[in-house]
């Protein structure tokens, strides 16, 4: 029997009996659906939480620390960038001084960064408007920069004013102290505001720095040098903070491995995000095998269906096997007929599965947001649902595969039917 | 091109644990050459159903031969009996057996889509047979829709339409009005002239017994007469 011969006797028997057949398939789609949605919110957590984590662009984060064994990591910069699976390597230098800035009238303590913009526009150093610094006296400042700069107040109860004007193109004084003395050293270094960094990804976080150029840092170390006779035994102008950023979150491990191999203190959170994904994993298992169940229960119905369809059936099977038809062949159209039924109850519940996340997705943090009582939540990115193709896949096989094996019993049952008792049945 | 040999059956009857074993076939041997109408003739329960099932290919002799064409068919798996029934036999059944779903039409190529074999040749094919058997206005009607007559030739038309050397007929006459029955009683002799078939009919009825080149006739699971030959 060709083929398409046999899609069309399936063909023509489901139309025979439309409505046990759509109920059926309705069953195995709710039942599917309910599995992809009920996984999709594992799945939408997961993604989620991950999302935050690496919002705050520390998932890629190797912190490297010198060690008694290890060299200086500062001067190992050009050696990280070369080892395997690095894509950046910043060096965020700090000064141990005073610091204090001036914005015509108003005053402010800002910390300077020194860093690399190079490598800090591969890890995603985002601006929220102009450009990177060009000239030495360039700098980009954060976002809460004109936030933390005040209006000298003249009464104790005056309320604070702070600068909201605009930063770009400003030019401000930065001037650096002595901690054990208090002092102010009367150098004044002018900085040009040409960038603001982008909001950092919390709420509560704050970024007030001056990021400036490398260059800036010995005119600073100069001026502090003339002030300061003598320095503490372990005074310490320049704290280097190392970074390594691996290209994969993968090789985050790997990576880190290798550093402390070289004696290096490292320090990542990808293991603590390991955790957190087998945490997943177990739960996302747990939601499929909770929807399967589903899926076992619409396969009662696919069961009943066609055994049904082979005991309606049994004098025209038994017509066929008279004829000649291979029992294999007869077994073959029923387990076709119970995989079709799984197959459109799959396509319609995927179908389906998608609009409703699309919709919760879309309705669920509006309805989160009203209950609490707040405009949005918190500014995080919530993700209720997702269905990766994955997840499509599993669900399509588990599916798939309960149907034909709730269709395999009746069609065994079709093969063994008894010609001579099959063609004694009455019309 | 039968030779039945030495058959042997019985079927196991009453309540698990206590069964008992009833013959029904009891050493039958005859042979059927190629080209004859032979009739199998015998009261209800004399075991001629039996014999054809077992010829069929539909149950399992408890001993004894069969072979069709120089082949053991007795030994065949049910696997390898159904191919050998789609290829060398067609059947006619008291009850017709169509498939109420089908029309007249889709019944005569039902064997043929079971043979695997293209639309445009199969139409080709029953429209020929169609035409032959008297069909050619009906083959659009369902069973229902179809007199006794009317169907039986449906039967008759399935079953010639895959050009078998043998067909079986089980009381091809037996659910039809005698004018009917002399109807279709003539087309299986014109069929068995032109075509060459050979013909195995199992009956009650002396007179549908009559039409037939030899008839066997049985009972209590023997064959108490066999071969007589009437005059061709």
């Amino acid at each position: 029997m060709q083929f398409k011969d046999q899609v069309d006797f399936i063909r023509r028997h489901i139309k025979k009996n439309k409505l046990r057949v759509f109920m059926t398939v309705l069953a195995a789609t709710m039942g599917t659906a309910f599995l992809i949605v009920l996984a999709s919110v594992g799945f939408g957590l997961h993604e989620t939480l991950r999302d935050e984590v690496q919002s705050n662009r520390i998932i890629t984060e190797i912190q490297v620390h010198a060690s008694d064994e290890s060299k200086e990591p500062s001067e190992q910069v050009g050696a990280f960038k070369e080892m395997a699976h690095v894509k950046a390597v910043v060096n965020r230098q700090r000064i141990n001084a005073i610091q204090h800035s001036r914005l015509g009238e108003y005053t402010g303590s800002h910390e300077i960064v020194v860093t690399d913009f190079t490598e800090e526009a591969r890890v995603g150093f985002a601006l929220k408007e102009g450009r990177l610094p060009e000239k030495a006296n360039e700098v980009v400042v954060g976002s809460d920069f004109g936030a933390s700069m005040y209006l000298e107040m003249e009464n104790e109860n005056d309320e604070f004013v702070t600068y909201d004007g605009d930063l770009i193109g400003q030019q401000f004084i930065y001037q650096i102290g002595d901690y054990q003395t208090g002092n102010v050293f009367d150098e004044e270094i002018p900085f040009t505001i040409v960038g603001v960094g982008e909001y950092p990804a919390k709420d509560w976080q704050q970024d007030r720095s001056i990021y400036a150029d490398r260059a800036m840092l010995v005119k600073m170390e100069e001026i502090y040098d003339a002030h300061i006779e003598e320095k503490q035994e372990d005074f310490k102008f320049i704290y280097n903070n190392v970074t390594v950023y691996a290209d994969k979150v993968e090789n985050v491990s790997t990576l880190a491995n290798e550093l402390k191999e070289e004696g290096y203190w490292v320090y990542s959170i990808a293991d603590e995000l390991k955790q957190m994904d087998v945490f997943f994993l177990a739960l996302k298992a747990g939601l499929i095998f909770v929807g399967t169940i589903a899926i076992l229960i619409a396969s009662i119905g696919i069961f009943n269906t066609m055994t049904m369809a082979v005991t309606e059936r049994t004098r025209e099977i038994g017509v066929m096997k008279a004829i000649g038809a291979n029992p294999k062949l007869i077994q073959r159209l029923f387990l076709m007929e119970s995989a079709w039924i799984g197959i459109v109850g799959t396509l319609l519940a995927v179908a389906i599965s998608y609009a409703v996340s699309t919709v919760a997705n879309y309705l669920l943090p509006i309805i989160v947001a009203a209950a609490l009582g707040e405009e949005d939540l918190g500014g995080m990115n919530v993700t209720f649902s997702v269905i990766p193709w994955q997840l499509v896949l599993i669900a399509s096989a588990i599916s798939i595969g309960v149907a034909m094996i709730s269709g395999w019993r009746p069609a065994r049952k079709a093969t063994k039917i008894d010609v001579i008792n099959a063609l004694r049945q009455e019309l | 091109m039968i030779h039945v040999r030495n058959l042997h059956h019985s079927f196991s009857i009453g309540k698990k644990g206590k069964e008992k074993q009833v013959p029904v076939l009891k050493g039958i041997s005859f042979d059927i050459a190629a080209g004859e109408i032979v009739s199998i003739v015998g009261r209800s329960g004399s075991g001629k159903s039996t014999l054809l099932h077992i010829m069929a290919g539909f149950l399992k002799p408890d001993s004894g031969d069969i072979r069709v064409a120089d082949v053991t068919t007795s030994a065949f798996s049910e696997v390898e009996s159904a191919k050998f029934r789609l290829d060398h036999y067609g059947f006619v059944f008291q009850n017709f057996q169509l498939m109420p779903g089908l029309t007249a039409f889709e019944n005569v190529e039902l064997p043929l889509v079971l043979k695997g074999i293209g639309k445009k040749e199969r139409q080709q094919k029953v429209q020929g047979i169609m035409d032959n058997v008297g069909l050619k206005d009906v083959q659009d009607h369902y069973p229902n829709e179809l007199s006794g007559g009317q169907q039986q030739r449906v039967s008759i038309a399935r079953a010639l339409i895959t050009d078998p050397p043998v067909i079986f007929a089980d009381e091809p006459t037996g659910s039809l009005d005698s004018e009917t029955e002399q109807d279709v009683l003539l087309l299986i002799q014109s069929l068995n002239k032109s075509r060459g078939i050979t013909f195995v009919i199992i009956t009650h009825d002396d007179e549908v017994a009559h039409t037939a080149d030899r008839i066997y006739r049985m009972h209590d699971g023997e064959l108490v007469e066999g071969g007589v030959t009437r005059a061709i």
